[in-house]
């Protein structure tokens, strides 16, 4: 029997809304056990709490009600085993490409050499080669988010807390970006795998890349199923496989009617 | 247009415009015919040549000194007050109601006061300088600490940064472009008040030589120590610029690179 690294026990959040009103209740009542090593997902209409949740496992804010648990201690802050990828990729702008890399090392005391050689190999790994001393801005979409996964890599994080990070750049990118990050996770059968929480809007996406699917509803943000995909790895021989394509239909119509219902309360 | 030509064109463009400066006041002074009035350009580079002959490198230090002093201590401490308001709410508090209430109020305000608590000598210019220069540093590093992206400090705290390693490599590099052009800012009223302290209340330095002049009836003097006043504080601005460009290298809007 495995223990969860991580364990959710009837999470709420509310935010004070910002111009009076009612308070917004972003997640209610949220229970979710995650497996060490296991790679999850998490869908769900705009809106739904899915940024909230990363980052109160992340530890930026805490929980209005319940607790979050990460290898049985609460989380009270942020911490170097939890790494974080951004949608934005919150890359730091006056830092080149090898100085974000090592800022994580640097944070921790690393000394130079040894902290520098690490981000060299990441620098590999991703495919970034001759840009270490380019600044963020002068880089393209997907390299910044190349940048950004070497970074959060750097600590050799226990977990990957991932919002959105493949959101924003084109299809070709994002499909070359997934084998890779699967790659790197250890999706050929590497021993030690990372835990993943990983929030994204393509539902494809979603079903690749998961061991389980977590499908969220939204007022007030709770789960609103858990699909499990049982496809085998690596995945990327899984592309176009009918199985694939049946859970991808099966998670669509979990949340469809989320999906219809949202755009019909933004467009009111 | 080849990449030479257009880079000889944009460093032409603003002799353009003192061109067209040095055009007009030759014709107003051809028009005027008054001497005294709108001297001749001839009249005000013979001036400058004497000047750079005699006292003028006096002037020029001891406005430097001035402005040291003055600037040196109301940039820093401006730029202090500034990073205490946003480490605590309370000492915001109490700070914001005497910078909102002193800012408007023009440096040279104080002047008679200035010369009531220190006499005339460098006190008057000195004081003038430090309390133009406090401000404009204090209200834009604060406004750029204030506004750092929340997601770049969570970023760094994700990575394992302590509170101390967020505030310098993190809070202070991203307020730094709001700092420098702050100072920019504070040193353009700096250099203000720093000729309108010389004028009433100094014995020497670029506004006190004006004084000095006007008392011989001499506009070409005048005329010749405000074109020096100029030219110096267009030199410090250029110089403060380029240490801009040279520190925000990183930056997409003023990176030199970019
Ligand atoms: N700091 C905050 N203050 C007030 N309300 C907030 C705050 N953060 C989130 N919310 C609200 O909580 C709800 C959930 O937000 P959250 O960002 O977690 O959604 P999401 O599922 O990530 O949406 P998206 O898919 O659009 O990124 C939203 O209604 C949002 O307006
Ligand atoms: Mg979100």
């Amino acid at each position: 029997m495995t223990v969860a690294v991580l364990r959710l026990a009837g999470v709420t959040k509310t935010f004070r809304a910002p111009r009076g009103g009612g308070d917004v209740v972003a997640l209610s009542g949220v229970d979710l056990d995650v497996r060490e090593g296991e790679f999850l997902t998490v869908v769900g209409p705009s809106g739904c709490g899915k940024s909230t949740m990363l980052s109160l496992v992340a530890g930026f804010a805490q929980p209005t009600a319940g607790e979050v648990l990460f290898q049985g201690q609460p989380v009270l802050e942020p911490g170097p085993e939890r790494g974080v990828m951004f949608q934005d990729y919150a890359l730091f702008p006056w830092r080149t490409v090898m100085g974000n890399i090592e800022f994580g090392p640097y944070a921790l005391g690393v000394g130079k050499a040894e902290r520098r050689g690490r981000a060299r190999e990441l620098i590999q790994l991703v495919g970034l080669e001759g840009f270490e001393d380019r600044y963020p801005h002068e880089l393209s979409g997907g390299m910044r988010q190349r940048c950004a996964l070497a970074r959060m890599l750097a600590n050799n994080p226990t977990m990957w807390l991932m919002d959105e990070p493949l959101a924003a750049v084109d299809l070709q990118t994002r499909i070359i970006l997934q084998d890779e990050l699967l790659r790197l996770w250890g999706d050929g059968g590497s021993a030690k795998r990372s835990t993943v929480l990983f929030v994204t809007h393509g539902i494809d996406e979603a079903v690749l890349l998961a061991d389980r699917v977590v499908v969220m509803a939204r007022r007030p943000g709770r789960i609103k199923a858990i699909v499990d995909v049982n496809l085998p790895r690596p995945r990327a021989a899984q592309r176009s496989s009918p199985a694939l394509a049946e859970l991808v239909g099966r998670v669509w119509d979990l949340i469809r009617d989320e999906a219809v219902r949202a755009i019909a309360e933004e467009t009111n | 247009m080849s990449s030479a030509l257009r880079r000889v064109a944009t460093a032409a463009q603003p002799m353009i415009g003192i061109a067209a400066l040095i055009a007009a006041w030759q014709a107003a002074s051809v028009i005027a015919a008054n001497p005294t009035l709108a001297p001749p350009l001839g009249a005000i580079a013979r001036q400058i040549a004497a000047m750079a002959s005699t006292d003028l490198l006096n002037d020029v230090v001891a406005s430097l000194v001035h402005l040291l002093l003055g600037y040196g201590c109301g940039a820093i401490l401006g730029l202090v007050l500034a990073l205490l308001a946003a480490r605590s709410e309370w000492f915001a508090a109490i700070l914001d109601p005497y910078v909102e209430f002193l800012r408007p109020i023009s440096a040279i305000a104080w002047i008679p006061i200035a010369i009531l608590l220190f006499g005339v000598g460098r006190g008057v210019p000195v004081f003038l300088i430090f309390y133009a220069s406090l401000f404009p540093i204090l209200v834009s590093t604060l406004d750029g600490v204030r506004s750092v992206d929340r997601g770049l400090i969570n970023a760094g705290r994700a990575l394992g940064a302590s509170r101390r390693l967020v505030v310098t490599n993190i809070i202070l590099p991203a307020a730094l472009p709001s700092i420098l052009s702050g100072a920019r800012l504070s040193l353009g009223v700096a250099w203000v008040a720093m000729v309108a302290g010389e004028l009433v209340g100094a014995d020497a330095g670029l506004g006190w030589r004006i004084m000095w002049y006007q008392e011989f009836f001499s506009m070409d003097g005048v005329m010749a120590t405000i074109v020096v006043i100029g030219a110096v504080g267009w030199l410090l601005d250029a110089l403060l610029r380029a240490l801009q460009r040279r520190l925000l290298a990183w930056s997409p809007t003023t990176g030199a690179r970019g």
